[in-house]
């Protein structure tokens, strides 16, 4: 029987950040999670909960005053382990980031054939013509003219046009994962179901594996294979998509869904009392507990994370 | 809630836009970027309408306009019967007084030097209008923040908590007509569930007129009565929500309907 | 449902917002904060009192004892602790009496350059326009004025004298200010805030006051203390010139310039002053530099949040 590949894999992964008088606050306190090759992943949060310290880990580009716990691996390469990272090959040429606003992932500068140039020449050395050639093939395949995107620079283009470039440009690298920073948030009505559809072909046509960071647990939902909520640093609820929407098993993911508003039907908006601790601040045992419904006495511990179904949650409600 | 026949906010074919500088920002000469073309609207006494547009579909010239910010190039804006451009600044003002006005993002709307009251208190100070600790614990009552609120910064509170304080600081001098810009995209959805709440919450107990900008279907769902499409500066369709949503006529429309789940 | 505000959501009793209270929050052990501090206080108690400290105040004054002429250029001994001058007087009863005219020049020129450059931007930023070309043209012209020139132009038309100096400084300093303030200020007149105030009705000259200018001067009061060492520095060039102070003045660029014509013989003249300058004025710019570095970057995100 094939084994399945891991694209991403984390254990007990936890990151932090040294603050002025070196203490460590811990942005993600244990994230344990797998994505298997060709899948799309979301990670649905809301901000705060360090859902883009995750993206940030796998892509590589977490500050160097990260502090680090626990393990990740991509594609059985270990970048993470312990306190230590080593994204030597990885960074760049396994994992690609596309940031969230389409500007910012261009540099403003340079013309589109440069920037392909000076990244594909950096990693592999490739000349010139051979880089351009390469960045055609890209170009292309998110549905970009290359004769009409290569000589401009990224201000002349309009954000659609600048998001699926910067998007070409991370995969042209060869990335078998990509992560992308809530994508289409600042991109019109006109091109987000494009982008979407797009993702939707690279993932069958490429088997590259997507590992999407959203705020929209509906969106997410529709989207996405497997889906991770998170709150606090913590995983909440890890499953399949459709089921995690339809049918959720935490509290917070049940009050996230009845939360977000339905086109179409208007049930009542039920929001959530309290607010998400700020990041940085601790919570003894459950992090959830003073916003949940359902806390008991057990609730002042961690709760142990449960398989369920199929899915892994993170609550005592569900222990025994 | 009965709608009167009497117009609150009448936009008669406004074109609006901004004259930039063509080179630098001390260079003489100008040019001019139309943003609204010709649009005519009307908000009656007592509805909640809400304007759907995405960035760059001219939105917030829009606003600008109603309140006053922005004289159009053509057309006329009456609020509450009067011709808003046609008065100099200072009566323009006293017009302005019936609006209250939410702005778009907490953490740049209020002044972090100051304590929440001082923030709160401007409105009654710059009109005239006396018992401010009375109004200000009212008004914190209303929109669910404990009195000690007041003597926080901003930088204290959270963005929920800043978004209360600014939709307390709209009504603290009991306007007709409640203006907000995008007032949940700054929020968690957990959050913006609960301001959505209060909003609604607000027009039926001070009995407001309520004009809401948003690009989110979702939240205009529960915040409109009727509503206005804007696409690249003009209105493509309005009508009420129900009917725009269940049987949209604009291409734009359809597809912001069918996109709206793939916010990713 | 209802968000009150609890302790948890915030973190305690509500905090000073001043910024320049976590500024020196966060500096208090610094090093370099501490140095520098250090030295600008001991200045300042010299200045104050200078009178009482110096054995021989009347010759600090500039006047010449009666024994004059044995007491020419004497190396510093116990009786004079610095030494003294080609006219017999106490070096340093001179030296520390220029204490008190080094603080001044400085406290005199940066405050009212703070003060021109800090309103002219402001008013330029929030009523923007013709006034904001304006300025700007002005702020252009004086900024690229030098100051000694400017003092050498004034000496010969008015004469040399401390009005000489502080003028010339303020009129090409007061730019400097302007050209920072105004680029913070322009970023807070897009605030909210501000078009909140302007819709509510509140008078413009209010307006400026409470949001703009509260917001805007943390960072052009902390260029003013950096700057007040380069301040110091080009005060005492222009009085070494001859173009400032008075000769005879407890001043250290008038010291120092008695002292260049007996360099070799008797180089106290000009160490001594020359010392209490370059201490006085690195001790103004570690302050000026420490607090701009907890004000940038760490500080200066939280500040730059604001908007």
């Amino acid at each position: 029987m094939e084994a399945m590949v891991l694209a991403v894999k984390a254990v007990g992964l936890r990151v932090g950040y040294l603050d002025s008088e070196e203490n460590v606050l811990w942005a993600v306190r244990e994230a344990s999670f797998e994505v298997s090759e060709g899948e799309i992943f979301c990670l649905v949060g809301e901000s705060g909960c360090g859902k883009s310290t995750v993206g940030n880990a796998i892509a590589g580009i977490l500050p160097p005053h990260a502090v680090t716990e626990g393990e990740l691996h991509i594609f059985d390469r270990p970048v993470i382990q312990g306190g230590r990272m080593n994204y030597n090959g990885v960074r760049g040429r396994i994992v690609s980031y596309v940031p969230q606003n389409p500007g910012t992932g261009l540099n403003p500068y340079y013309t589109v054939e440069d920037q392909f140039y000076y990244v594909l020449n950096s990693l592999y050395g490739l000349g010139r013509r051979k880089a351009v050639e390469v960045s055609r093939n890209y170009l292309s395949l998110v549905g970009l003219d290359p004769d009409r995107v290569l000589d401009y620079y990224p201000h002349e283009l309009s954000g659609g046009m600048q998001q699926r470039a910067a998007i070409a440009l991370a995969l042209s690298t060869g990335a078998r994962v990509v992560v992308a920073d809530e994508p289409t948030s600042s991109i019109d009505a006109n091109l987000r179901l494009q982008l979407i559809k797009l993702l939707l072909d690279l993932r069958d046509s490429q088997r590259i594996s997507l590992f999407l960071i959203t705020h929209d647990i509906m969106s997410a939902g529709k989207i996405c294979d497997t889906i991770a909520v998170m709150y606090a640093g913590r995983l909440l609820e890890v499953g399949r998509g459709s089921e995690v929407v339809t049918e959720p098993l935490h509290q917070y993911t049940r009050m996230l869904v009845d939360a977000a508003p339905t086109l179409g039907f208007k049930k009542a908006l039920r929001s959530i009392p309290g607010e998400p601790p700020r990041p940085g601040v601790v919570v003894e045992g459950c992090a959830f507990r003073p916003r949940c419904p359902w806390a008991f006495e057990k609730c002042v511990e961690a709760p142990p994370r449960v398989g369920v179904f199929g899915r892994e949650v993170e609550c005592w409600r569900y222990v025994g | 809630m009965s709608v009167g026949s009497k117009v609150a906010i009448k936009l008669e074919r406004v074109t609006a836009g901004y004259l930039t500088a063509a080179r630098g920002w001390r260079s003489l000469r100008r040019r001019l970027e139309v943003v609204l073309n010709n649009v005519s609207l009307e908000v009656y006494n007592g509805e909640r309408v809400v304007i759907i547009g995405e960035s760059g579909s001219g939105k917030s010239t829009l606003l600008r306009v109603v309140l006053g910010l922005l004289k159009p190039l053509r057309g006329r804006v009456v609020v509450l019967g009067k011709e808003v451009y046609s008065l100099p600044w200072s009566e323009r003002v006293r017009v302005l007084r019936a609006v209250g006005y939410v702005p778009q993002d907490p953490y740049k709307a209020l002044n972090p030097s100051l304590k929440i009251r001082y923030s709160l208190m401007e409105p009654l100070e710059a009109l005239g209008i006396g018992d401010p600790e009375g109004r200000m614990a009212r008004v914190l009552r209303l929109v669910q923040l404990s009195e000690e609120v007041m003597n926080y910064y901003p930088t204290d509170l959270s963005g929920g908590m800043r978004q209360r304080v600014l939709i307390a600081r709209a009504v603290i001098h009991d306007p007709e007509i409640l203006v907000l810009d995008e007032p949940t995209s700054a929020l968690d959805v957990s959050i913006q569930a609960q301001i959505i709440n209060l909003i609604n919450d607000l027009y039926e107990k001070l009995n407001l007129t309520v004009l809401v900008v948003t690009h989110d279907l979702g939240v205009a769902q529960y915040l409109a009565d009727r509503a206005v499409i804007l696409y690249k500066g003009e209105i493509v369709e309005e009508g009420f929500f129900e009917d725009v949503l269940h049987s949209p006529r604009n291409n734009y429309t359809k597809l912001l309907i069918k996109s709206y789940r793939a916010s990713i | 449902m209802g968000a009150g505000v609890n302790a948890q959501q915030t973190g305690g009793s509500p905090r000073g917002a001043g910024l320049l209270s976590s500024l020196l929050r966060r500096q208090v052990r610094g090093l370099k904060f501490g140095a520098g501090l250090t030295v600008v206080l001991v200045m300042l108690a010299l200045s104050l009192t200078c009178d009482f400290i110096a054995p021989y105040p009347e010759e600090g004054r500039g006047i010449a004892p009666p024994d004059a002429r044995d007491r020419i250029l004497l190396p510093p001994s116990t009786d004079h602790l610095f030494g003294t001058d080609s006219m017999g007087r106490d070096l340093f009863s001179r030296v520390v009496m220029g204490t008190r005219s080094a603080l001044m020049q400085i406290l005199i020129v940066i405050s009212a350059s703070l003060a021109v450059g800090l309103f002219v931007a402001v008013l330029s930023a929030y009523f923007r326009g013709v006034v904001e070309m304006v300025v700007s043209y002005l702020t252009e012209l004086f900024m690229s004025v030098p100051a000694i020139v400017l003092a050498l132009a004034f000496a010969i038309a008015v004469g040399r004298g401390l009005i000489t100096v502080i003028s010339s400084l303020v009129i090409t300093w007061w730019s400097w200010y302007a050209r920072i303030t105004h680029i913070y200020a322009r970023g807070v007149v897009e605030m909210d805030y501000v078009t909140l105030s302007r819709l509510s009705g509140l008078s413009p000259l209010k307006i400026v006051w409470r949001h703009v200018l509260r917001n805007v001067y943390p960072p052009v009061l902390v260029q003013a203390i950096t700057d007040m060492g380069s301040v110091l520095l080009e005060a005492t060039a222009i009085n070494f010139l001859s173009l400032g102070v008075p000769i005879n003045s407890p001043e250290w660029g008038v010291i120092m310039y008695e002292g260049k014509d007996v360099l070799v013989t008797a180089p106290w003249v000009t160490i001594f002053p020359g010392l209490f300058l370059l201490v006085t004025a690195l001790g103004f710019s570690l302050l000026g530099d420490s607090l701009r570095e907890s004000l940038d970057p760490r500080l200066r995100r939280k500040w730059r949040l604001w908007f």
